[in-house]
């Protein structure tokens, strides 16, 4: 039977390379791929492009390559990656420039495109598609239409596998779903079509995908059996060795830290993944209620038994927008009587608020206890105040403007108590608020161009 | 009779975040656990006891073939990682508060040893 080993070069940014180096080395891999996307990265990325146009991916990831790409290409290793952010053609000059540092000649880089869907909102509203924010309901974008950072379509598989059946050596996209560069090879390798026979399987290699797509948080890193992992100042990458009949070994490289066993691939089956019988992606819907799991021991966990369901008619989209301004500011708090001290200052601060007019009921306001709940606030019981060597009384708050949010921290910094200690207020920052919504398949077709190194 | 025993007794758990949405998964130690953890926390049991964290509704589901249960809470991280003022940004640690979670279980109940 067919197999073929796939490694997870990174779950997010910013990543290891000498993880990913080794597992190029010692992990007898036929493909590493990367994901370097979180839901916020492509709205900075975006605001990078905008101070430099050559910019707008991943420099971390790609700077990286100069390390992976020669190993990588010395052994067949073909590389996926979604680190090309908001210009995945840029991301692919710079790997092609690697490259021809390196004497490789002939390299073949895909890019993949149609991602990027902004350009395609007012049409779309035209045809009466509403962008219904998946979330909170709203379904009137024009309120933000006006300052929007990006709008990406999570895509699938579709033009990473139509590159690599072009031969492509290496694989640059922007936003496609995080399993879709999991599934590509897999699909690309064994055959499979986006064809009624094939569903099960493809719900195999999108739950295959999403073991792989965290990287490190398969092997260790945020892991309930924490106290458990070695080394895990080391802990490695992991690789899947998947077979044709749609099931899987997921290993790990033996020379560093990390645990792979039952419960650390657990942890990732049921991380973010909510109705777990109808786990939605671009090329499937898997079905994570049916996977098996056996732990085989040193670090090798099987998976069978996968299945899933016909691929959906819509696609995720994620608009970026500013949202506002965020301060910050922070009174520490020592004994005795921290805790009766806090609530002090925390009650002149709203005295301080109304005297500026200020309703507490409209103040965007988060007050935290550090020390005592600033986490997981009323689950966990107020200690006793002799038993309370210190409390951080930390206020953040929101503005239209930095000026806005900076007077209402700031309206809670007090001196009154003796031993007051408070922390120079930081600038506000802006941040950015999202606006997830559904786009139909058909409106976001995709493609790839090869680049050639002769 | 019966006693009380938390949800620590008796399951590891992870969280994650998409948007303004908490999930956290709750992964028993053995079947027994599993069937105490699966009967007895609900929507509206976790709802108040995650009370002011999560302001949305709270879904479950069943996870039979690894002993576990998904946990969906919605606008559960004051706005979501982007634009959230709490701490715990991406609510990886909203997890740790479902081991605080009071279930009851017979008073011949003796908690299995966690697996690791």
């Amino acid at each position: 039977m067919k197999k073929i080993r796939i490694g997870a070069g990174s779950g997010y940014a910013p990543s290891k390379t000498g993880e990913a180096l080794r597992l190029v080395r010692e992990g007898n891999i036929n493909y590493i791929c990367f994901d370097q996307l979180a839901e916020l990265t492509m709205s900075i990325m975006s605001k990078n492009q905008q101070k430099d146009p050559t910019r707008g991916y991943l420099t971390q990831h790609i700077e990286g390559m100069k390390q992976v790409l020669p190993e990588a290409h010395k052994r067949g290793v073909k590389i996926i990656t979604n680190g090309g952010g908001v210009n995945p053609e840029a991301a692919a000059d710079q790997i092609l420039k690697i490259a021809a540092d390196n004497n490789i000649k002939g390299l073949k880089v895909a890019v993949i495109k149609g991602d990027n869907i902004a350009g395609r909102i007012d049409e779309m509203l035209k045809k009466g598609w509403k962008f219904t924010n998946l979330e909170t309901g709203e379904d009137d974008i024009s309120k933000i239409k006006d300052s929007i950072l990006i709008a990406n379509a999570y895509i699938g598989s579709d033009s990473i596998i139509a590159a690599l059946e072009a031969g492509a050596d290496v694989v640059v996209a922007g936003r496609c779903s995080d399993s879709a560069l999991f599934v590509a090879p897999i699909m690309h390798e064994f055959g499979w079509k986006f064809e009624d026979a094939y569903w099960p399987r493809i719900g195999a290699a999108i739950t295959i995908g999403h073991t792989l797509e965290c990287a490190d948080f398969v092997t260790g890193v945020a892991s309930p059996v924490w106290e458990h992992v070695p080394k895990p100042e080391e802990i490695v990458y992991p690789l899947a060795e998947v077979s044709e009949d749609g099931t899987a070994i997921l290993e790990m490289p033996s020379s560093g830290g990390g645990l792979l066993n039952e419960w650390t691939v657990k942890s990732q089956l049921v991380y973010e993944v909510h109705d777990p019988k109808n786990y939605i992606m671009p090329d499937g819907v898997a079905d994570m209620t049916a996977v098996k799991v056996e732990d085989l021991g040193n670090n090798r966990v099987k998976l069978s038994n996968m299945t899933g369901k016909r691929r959906p008619d819509t696609l995720k989209v994620i608009i970026g927008y500013p949202g506002g301004f965020i301060a910050e500011v922070m009174n520490y708090i020592s004994a005795p009587k921290a805790l009766t001290k806090a609530r002090r200052v925390e009650e002149i601060g709203w005295k301080n608020l109304t005297k500026y007019g200020i309703k507490r009921e409209d103040v965007d306001i988060q007050i935290d206890y550090i020390g005592i709940n600033s986490i997981l606030k009323s689950i966990v019981p107020t200690p006793d105040e002799d038993q309370i060597n210190e409390i951080g009384l930390r206020i953040a708050a929101r503005g239209k403007n930095p000026l806005e949010a900076g007077m209402i921290a700031v309206s809670f910094l007090d001196m009154s108590p003796v031993g007051f200690t408070v922390s120079v207020p930081s600038k506000p920052r802006s941040y950015i608020s999202l606006w997830p919504t559904l786009i139909p398949r058909e409106e976001v077709p995709t493609s790839f161009i090869m680049k050639r190194l002769e | 009779m019966s006693k009380k025993v938390l949800i620590k007794e008796l399951a590891y758990v992870r969280s994650g975040d998409k948007g303004d949405i908490s999930n956290v998964g709750i992964m028993a130690f053995n079947k027994e656990n599993y069937e105490i953890i699966r009967k007895q926390v609900t929507p509206q049991k976790v709802k108040d006891h995650y009370k002011e964290l999560v302001k949305g509704e709270v879904k479950i589901y069943e996870m039979p073939n690894i002993d576990s249960l998904q946990v969906v809470m919605y606008k559960a991280l004051g706005g979501g990682a982007t634009s959230t003022l709490r701490f715990d940004e991406t609510g990886k640690a909203m997890c740790l508060g479902m081991l605080f979670m009071p279930v009851e279980v017979p008073d011949a109940f003796k908690p299995a040893k966690p697996p690791m």
